[in-house]
């Protein structure tokens, strides 16, 4: 993995009474162990990757209290876990990035929700969301409305945070439904701090088994006719259950204000932006004291009724502070209003954007309307003058500059495995035509940024070759699809290749086998390389993933005849063999493993190795690669051809020559792509690869003088 | 009273999460509220990121029990301050409004990375420094530029490091220097070399003498490189002068003094033909300005002889020793990747035999093969490497009677007529067409690409209608054939000004139609 989070552990272990100072998601870890929480399972993916990767790392811990940890293999069998909840007081957590997590594991959700749950089930989800997101705006909380389960979205505030994870397992185990608790990336992110409690070991758990299974009972299944009468119970039990709850231990919050006529009802996790964006407006003070009324939704699914109803009566406008489309929370209240023929003026989405992050400077765009209109008073000048600075500053800047700033997207590592595929991809287009690329979602994805711009397609992980099943029959030529060992065995195992084989569809398959689910932080999957293959490997910067076949196997178990395997660093066999593939008269699947281990974890295997070498006093070979700066032309095709970070430019040194100069900077850890690019693309000549021996052997250092003298005397200046 | 807030752009892998971990633990240790977020995500991978930081300034002993509420975004327009290890993103922040020149002190990098976007351009597609320190001057309250990685590399440790101590130096925060440096000397390995980085940051912007060198160094003109002057370039006005000094001692270390005279025979047409387009030097001899050094170029073309001479030099073996920081005692082992293909061996024979090897590789590209080619990996550090580099350096002679010498001679010819045609249609035109030069360059197909756009646009834009739109035209191509490789961008320019588009190469390129056609189709359903 990555990281290693051996200081995060330690302050999982804190007792009552002590300080929790960190991150959100490793707060919301720590308050799953206060909850007494049994087994948790999940699946990796921003912002809430730490919370399992912590757990694994702390299994010995996690051992010592009883609780079970489980690296699912996706998120539907994270969420079919939450079964063990059905029938057993079991409390079960399980977590994974929204909605794309929320999407894989809806079939699990609604078989979980249907019957209910007796031990409390919750699922923590990472709004993937606004700034910095990387897939697409969607809400979880539709998933909460069609499947009756609670959902929390605390305000982020660590306290209130670890306080509703708690929550949360009490008002899932009251109502029998299982219970959501959202968190944007910042609030995953944000950093601060909660007095802790002691952790619970769970009265049942890995320690203390159940002697017997539970006894047959129909009504547990998600099957008809039962299902008619869960449907009944969501509406007459369940729901008024969790409302009760809700409104007894007070998870919704009311802040008052001076302008009582006036409301403001708002998300949990929108509360800091509001009170910040109410700041703006001078309609509140630096510790969130503000002049209207909030009723702050710790609980945002299931609304209860009389408690919205309370909030509004009496007040001349209420506004609803709802993220994201469509507006769920606001169209209930609108139905509440007049269902009690409440003359309270609604405002929400047509004073605030539907779509798009709710920052600072949104909502309060918003609020100058609200208070415009209601609060003539109150004079929002200033927030004005602001927001009008803003938008004068923007366009001054731009027109400041006579073209847009250059982007700047995530892209491979520098000597990561996957860059050479793209590079014998681009050659093997120039020599075959195009081709239609369907991508996936993996590092491998950025692919589809500059300078490689490939890929025509993203359906979801592991479906890059589900998604050319409609495109390849309808095309002369055959189309490619890229699939990461990650996606592989998330998904496209079973959606891509048993589809295909089945179909005998006459398709290219490209997995890129790295060892690791890299994008998401290196976790380990079935083929990563195992630990005794490491320690055995004499060289420990050598790739090792040709060590675990698993993937190979498994291909060739379902019965794929045309597999390769080729070592992405060879750019010249890997565009031969793409070629092949494209031109086979093999009809049918055709499998390209591309052999490569991610160099994240061949460097941290790598770099204390080295360290001890040289401590030692032993040889050691350190590769860079090198451009000649008289020899570059200038042209940067090699740039083009690879994207590495450390393959950059400089000023032409030489004063005739103004384009400037290819160079490899400091970080090259001589991977030997641009090597292999200038071999296979016949490049210019200026690359040089350089091998700097430290502490040579004495036979090595006398032949190494030797050898210089004549060099010497054969060079000019 | 409201909190103090910092905006922190880095990329990823820079230590950004360190830096905002010290500065919470900081206003831990010096007793004050803080709350810091971020965004992360997939920006670990090289992209640009942000970190977002809050401290309320009052210590939390006064607060009465009270707890201020932090935003988690940063609010444009409303920050105390921003710091970035890089000068573009810092241009970025600003650009989105995020500085306000009331408020916001702005703690920058001039270091750049510079992005795929800007490397991967066929010119120069850098953004302008001066442009990006102006953006920041503009839209701050006080700004402070110097090179972090450089003092990062100084002291040994990273750019995060370095950062907290212009934070700490600039006085934002409550805190004292011992608070910031207690938390960092906490910190175990490599807190030594952190500290030291603190303290360099913490120095330099404590008293304030960080963008003057800077900017000055920036904002200045280029220092020019003092040239000899030599008898030949006495004949050239003195604008002229410094190029063609250098141009003509290439071209005798390229060939011999004889190819150097051709040289500035040729320039003096050009000469002539400005005079008269230009009897007052109005624009300063730009025109033959501009050609003596394309010429130069042009004419020092880079062939294997020529790669080789330049690999083989000491001076060559040195400045790789320094560029991979090659120790004292370490041996040094250079390997250099050559891949010579026919054109490079035709390029020394004489044209008939160029010829018959040129038939033969034609002939194997149309049967489906790669054109024949060599890939070596030359170990110049041994002596077999360095007798072959030495003994390819030695056909110098050989080069004047080969192909590719008598052809090269040949374009520059047409192109500098061109340019002293279009010189006496008017000075504008005349040097455009001397401005294509900068289309030459490179190797192989990028060299054949080149000189392919250039006749391209000489033959139908340089002729056509009115001088000055003629001028216009031969810019806009110019640009445009620096654009992109498959030149789409050239051929639309071309059109625009009324030219046929680039003739359409012959490429071989190979497709297989899938074996399952449409007669051939037999339901795999019905079969099984």
């Amino acid at each position: 993995m990555e990281v290693s989070f051996s200081k995060e552990i330690e302050s999982l272990r804190l007792g009552a009474g002590e300080t929790f100072h960190g991150e959100g998601i490793l707060a919301i870890t720590k308050a799953l162990l206060q909850s007494g929480v049994a087994y948790v399972g999940g699946y990796q993916g921003a912002p809430v990757s730490h919370l399992l990767d912590v757990m694994v790392q702390a299994r010995p811990y996690m051992e010592e209290l009883g609780v079970h940890v489980e690296a699912c293999s996706n998120e539907a069998s994270a969420a079919a876990m939450l079964g063990a909840s059905i029938h057993y007081p079991l409390r079960g957590a399980v977590t994974w990035k929204s909605i794309v997590g929320t999407n894989v594991a809806a079939d699990a959700l609604s078989n979980l929700s249907s019957p209910g749950v007796v031990g409390g089930a919750l699922i923590v989800v990472g709004e993937d969301y606004g700034e910095g997101a990387s897939v697409i705006q969607e809400r979880t909380h539709a998933f909460a409305l069609k499947s009756t389960m609670c959902l929390l979205d605390p305000r982020p505030d660590l306290s209130v945070m670890t306080r509703m994870v708690e929550e949360g397992f009490r008002l899932s185990e009251a109502s029998n439904m299982p219970a959501i608790l959202e968190l944007r990336i910042r609030a995953c992110h944000v950093r601060g701090s909660f007095e802790t409690r002691d952790n619970r070991p769970p009265p049942i758990s890995t320690r203390a088994l159940m002697e017997n299974p539970a006894a047959f009972d129909y009504m547990r299944l998600a099957h008809p006719p039962v299902t008619f009468r869960h449907e009944k119970l969501k509406g007459e039990q369940r729901i008024p259950a969790a409302r009760k709850y809700i409104l007894e231990n007070n998870l919704n919050e009311v802040f008052a204000g001076a302008h009582e006529d006036l409301g403001i009802v708002v998300q949990g996790g929108l509360y800091n932006t509001l009170v910040r964006s109410l700041q703006q407006l001078g309609l509140a003070d630096a510790f969130g004291a503000t002049e209207l009324p909030l009723l702050v939704l710790n609980v945002t699914c299931p609304l209860v009724p009389q408690q919205v109803s309370d909030f509004c009566s009496g007040k001349r406008a209420v506004l609803v502070v709802e993220e994201g489309q469509p507006e769920f929370i606001e169209q209930e209240i609108a139905t509440l209003l007049r269902r009690g023929d409440l003359q309270t003026k609604l405002h929400g989405k047509d004073l605030l954007p539907a779509g798009g992050e709710y920052t600072v400077e949104v909502l309060a765009t918003g609020l100058t309307q609200f208070a415009d209109r209601y609060l003539p008073a109150a004079g929002s000048e200033t927030a004005r003058a602001w927001l009008a600075g803003n938008q004068a500053r923007r366009q001054a800047a731009a027109a400041a500059l006579d073209k847009p700033l250059p982007a700047r997207p995530p892209g491979f590592c520098i000597g990561c495995p996957e860059r050479p595929v793209f590079s014998a991809l681009k050659l093997a287009q120039q020599q075959i035509g195009n081709v239609h690329i369907a991508a996936d979602i993996g590092c491998h994805a950025f692919g589809t940024f500059e300078p490689f711009s490939m890929g025509h397609s993203i359906l979801g992980y592991g479906m890059s070759l589900a998604s050319r099943a409609g495109v390849s029959p309808m095309m002369q030529r055959r189309t490619l699809a890229i699939m990461g060992d990650g996606g592989f065995w998330h998904n496209g195992l079973l959606t891509g290749v048993q589809s295909a084989l089945f179909n005998r569809d006459d398709a290219v398959l490209l997995i890129f086998k790295n060892g690791y689910t890299s994008a998401t932080g290196t976790q380990e999957i079935l083929s990563t390389p195992a630990e005794d293959a490491k320690s055995a490997a004499a060289d420990k910067g050598r790739s090792l993933v040709h060590t675990n076949r698993t993937i190979e196997a498994a291909l060739q178990g379902l019965g794929v005849q045309w597999l390769r395997t080729v070592h992405t660093y060879e750019v010249e066999t890997m565009r031969a063999t793409l070629i092949e593939a494209f031109t086979s008269p093999f009809d049918g699947l055709k499998v390209i493993v591309a052999e490569g281990e991610c160099q994240l974890e061949r460097q941290r295997r790598l770099k204390p190795w080295l360290a001890s070498l040289l401590r030692k006093g032993e040889r050691v070979v350190r590769v860079k690669y090198g451009v000649d700066e008289d020899v570059c032309n200038g042209d940067h095709a090699c740039i083009r051809l690879s994207g590495c970070p450390t393959l950059t430019l400089k000023d032409n040194p030489d004063p005739l020559k103004v384009d400037p100069v290819a160079t490899v900077i400091d970080g090259c850890v001589g991977c030997g792509l641009c090597g292999a690019n200038a071999h296979a693309a016949t490049l210019c000549p200026s690359f040089y690869r350089a091998e700097v021996v430290q502490n040579p052997r004495w036979h090595e250092r006398l032949l190494h003088t030797l050898r210089s003298a004549v060099v010497r005397a054969l060079q000019p200046a | 009273m409201s909190p103090v807030s910092l905006l922190i752009c880095a990329l990823g892998g820079e230590g950004g999460g360190v830096l905002t971990e010290w500065l919470v633990e900081t206003a831990r240790h010096a007793g004050y509220a803080a709350q810091a977020s971020s965004i992360p995500g997939v920006a670990q991978r090289t992209g640009a990121t942000t970190y977002y930081l809050e401290v309320f300034p009052v210590p939390i002993t006064e607060l009465a029990g009270r707890r201020p509420v932090f935003s988690l975004n940063p609010v444009p327009g409303a920050l105390d301050a921003m710091i970035s290890s890089e000068l573009l993103e810092t241009a970025r922040q600003v650009a989105n409004g995020m500085a306000s020149p009331e408020r916001t002190l702005v703690i920058t990098s001039s270091a750049r990375t510079f992005t795929t976007q800007e490397r991967m351009q066929l010119a120069d597609g850098r953004a302008d420094a001066a442009d990006l320190l102006k953006l920041v001057a503009q839209f701050s309250r006080a700004h402070q530029v110097f090179d972090m990685n450089a003092l990062a590399k100084e002291a040994g440790t990273v750019v995060s490091a370095v950062m907290l101590g212009a934070i700490a130096g600039s006085g934002l925060f409550p805190f004292r220097r011992e608070d910031y440096e207690a938390v960092v000397a906490a910190g175990g390995a490599g807190a030594q070399a952190s500290l030291r980085g603190f303290a360099s940051g913490f120095a330099l912007v404590a008293q304030g003498r960080t963008k003057s060198d800077y900017l000055a160094q920036v904002l200045a003109p280029p220092a020019a490189a003092p040239a000899p002057p030599s008898q030949a370039a006495t004949a050239f006005p003195a604008p002229v002068q410094e190029l063609f000094a250098l141009g003509y001692q290439r071209l005798v270390d390229y060939q011999d003094r004889a190819y150097a005279d051709l040289y500035a025979q040729r320039l003096q047409q050009v000469l002539a033909a400005e005079r008269e387009a230009d009897p007052q030097g109005t624009h300063g001899f730009a025109l033959t300005r501009e050609t003596a050094r394309w010429l130069a170029l042009w004419m020092a073309f880079d062939d294997i002889v020529r790669v080789a001479d330049l690999k083989s030099r000491a001076s060559r073996l040195a400045r790789v020793q320094g560029e991979v920081k090659a120790g004292e005692h370490d041996l040094l082992k250079v390997y250099d990747h050559f891949k010579p293909g026919v054109p490079e061996f035709a390029a020394l024979l004489p044209q008939g035999w160029a010829r018959r090897l040129t038939a033969w590789d034609r002939r194997r590209i149309a049967r489906g093969r790669q054109p024949w080619a060599m890939p070596l990996k030359i170990a110049s550090h041994g002596i077999l490497g360095m007798a072959a580099l030495r003994t390819l350096a030695a056909l110098k002679w050989l080069r004047p009677h080969g192909s590719r010498f008598a052809l090269e001679q040949r374009m520059i010819q047409q192109w500098l007529d061109g340019v002293v045609q279009g010189a006496r249609r008017a000075w504008e035109l005349g040097h455009e067409i001397a401005l294509c030069g900068r289309l030459i360059k490179g190797y192989g197909s990028t060299n054949e690409r080149g000189k392919d756009n250039l006749l391209h646009v000489l033959e139908h834009l340089a002729a056509g209608g009115v001088a000055g739109d003629a001028a216009r035209a031969i810019r806009a191509a110019r640009e445009a054939a620096l654009a992109d490789d498959a030149g789409k961008a050239l051929d639309a320019a071309l059109v625009q000004h009324g030219a046929p588009p680039r003739p359409v190469k012959a490429v071989p390129v190979r497709w297989v139609r899938k074996p399952r056609g449409l007669a051939a189709d037999e339901s795999p359903l019905k079969a099984r």
